[in-house]
């Protein structure tokens, strides 16, 4: 059951013209909720491996080895120099069908819509962190590297202990706007049926005259993630802010 | 003043034949020879851009010459060709630095503790305690929980001489380790490195501070323009030296 306050919410919303009655229908109310909830899933899970792609692509890239940074490096532009709602479709509608070929049927397709958002923004914002990275790593003072070969470091630990640590604070900031960004464009998702709250919203309006109602909601839905995701990213900074550096 | 002739009879750990290395067209090391014993403290001096820095980095493998051989106890430096027989090299070799090149990220102590646990595979607790000791060696006890940032230039070179003892070289290279200090933390510094050399680590310094070499010195060598010019022991080399540009340089430094 709502709780007593929603009654009372709709009906002052009602007084100054605003028709939030969909919130007094459990099934809306419910599938709206749960828009909510996928966007949360979906902003999370894709800043997590788009902060993986990035690292492993800023390694790639920074590695000397042409092998590795060239794919990398071609990588990077083909995913920065596409529209991410293109990169969707292609993946959803090209690759996935040819996936569902090889595999045997769309039955035996594990792979689903929501999958596909999460791999594209993951490559998409994958490639902005590398470079944010990229540029970090080249950051990292050349003397610092010195001291770090002559310790014994092989090129793996080198980057796992020293280099990636100091690229990762250098680039920070760049790299919270990245996933700020890629916040909004899980809403690219509805493009495909994925049931975060743009598409959650867009169900609910088509079927009532509240189309005015819903986007206040879905820009307070956003707006409270990307405060969040900056705020942590803030909070993060702090974190790893190195006393006395550069002073 | 310590007597090179005793230490003689070891054999050489670090051993330099006709060693060449160029930049492009600048000719930067021509034909060094040199020779550090076990248990030796060699001092090496001269003009900036003689080559110094650049012999240093060819005994760790940071730099590799063009011809000429380099020694260090059984390894022949100059024909590593893999990633991995370099490593084993520079396990054994510690370098510390004129700018220091601490790890800003980590505490003093995980400076320190760094390379013995990651790539000698001492356990933490092991590494931690011999830590505290190189620590309380360099006189920092109280600084482990310190950021490299927080710390006096003296004080951050302290930590980086004992993170390369926590590695138990067997050579230590300086290269001019003092330079970038202030006037009055030098001596912090210096003490330290008297003290290892006194316990008889072997250690090939490059260094500008004159008096401190002719101190701990059992051999000085003069490089200019990338010759070694002359070399001595320190008696010799600051009171009778023998060349004309090795006098004409001591001179400059006296007046």
């Amino acid at each position: 059951m709502p709780e007593s306050w929603l009654p009372a919410f709709v009906a002052a919303a009602k007084s100054v013209g605003l028709n939030y009655g969909f919130l007094l229908n459990a099934f809306e109310r419910a599938a709206w909720l749960n828009g909510v909830a996928v966007s949360v899933e979906l902003s999370l899970l894709s800043i997590a491996s788009s902060l993986a792609v990035g690292m492993a692509v800023a390694a790639a890239l920074t590695s000397g080895r042409p092998w590795l940074a060239r794919p990398a490096r071609a990588f990077v532009e083909l995913m920065r120099n596409t529209p991410t709602l293109v990169q969707i479709f292609c993946a959803f509608f090209v690759l996935n069908m040819l996936v569902s070929q090889v595999v045997g049927g769309p039955r035996n397709n594990p792979l689903t819509a929501y999958a596909w958002v999460v791999i594209v923004l993951s490559l998409h914002y994958g490639a902005y962190h590398a470079e944010a990275l990229r540029a970090g790593i080249e950051a990292v003072p050349k003397a610092m590297r010195e001291s770090a070969v002559s310790l014994g470091f092989s090129r793996r630990e080198r980057l796992l202990h020293i280099e990636l640590p100091l690229a990762v604070r250098f680039a920070w900031p760049s790299l919270t706007n990245n996933m700020v960004d890629l916040v909004k464009a899980t809403s690219l998702g509805s493009a495909v049926a994925v049931g975060e709250v743009t598409y959650a919203s867009l169900m609910i309006w088509v079927n009532g005259d509240n189309v005015l109602e819903l986007m206040i909601f879905v820009f307070l839905v956003y707006a409270v993630l990307t405060l969040f995701v900056a705020w942590m990213g803030a909070w993060v900074e702090n974190r790893l802010r190195m006393p006395g550096y550069g002073q | 003043m310590p007597q090179s002739d005793t230490f003689s009879e070891h054999p050489p750990l670090v051993r330099l034949r006709k060693v060449h290395l160029s930049f492009g067209s600048n000719h930067v090391l021509k034909c060094i020879d040199l020779n550090v014993r076990q248990g030796g403290a060699v001092s090496i001096i001269g003009p900036s851009g003689s080559g110094k820095s650049t012999i240093l980095r060819c005994i760790n493998g940071l730099l590799t010459p063009d011809r000429g051989e380099v020694v260090v106890g059984d390894t022949p430096v100059h024909s590593l060709r893999t990633e991995a027989e370099r490593i084993a090299l520079r396990k054994r070799i510690g370098f510390v630095f004129q700018q220091y090149n601490l790890f800003p990220h980590l505490t003093v102590l995980q400076n320190v503790v760094l390379a013995p646990t990651r790539i000698l595979g001492v356990e933490r607790e092991t590494a931690e305690r011999e830590a505290r000791e190189l620590l309380a060696k360099v006189r920092l006890a109280d600084k482990d929980d310190a950021y490299p940032g927080q710390l006096s230039g003296g004080q951050q070179q302290r930590v980086a001489i004992a993170r390369a003892l926590a590695m138990h070289p067997q050579l230590v290279l300086f290269d001019e380790v003092t330079s970038a200090l202030d006037p009055e933390t030098v001596g912090e510094v210096l003490s330290v490195i008297r003290q290892l050399v006194q316990d008889g680590m072997t250690c090939l310094l490059v260094t500008h501070e004159m008096r401190f070499a002719e101190e701990v010195s059992h051999e000085i060598v003069f490089t200019e323009g990338g010759e070694i010019v002359e070399h001595g022991t320190p008696r010799d080399i600051f009171h009778a030296p023998r060349n004309p540009r090795t006098h004409a340089f001591i001179n400059a430094l006296r007046n």
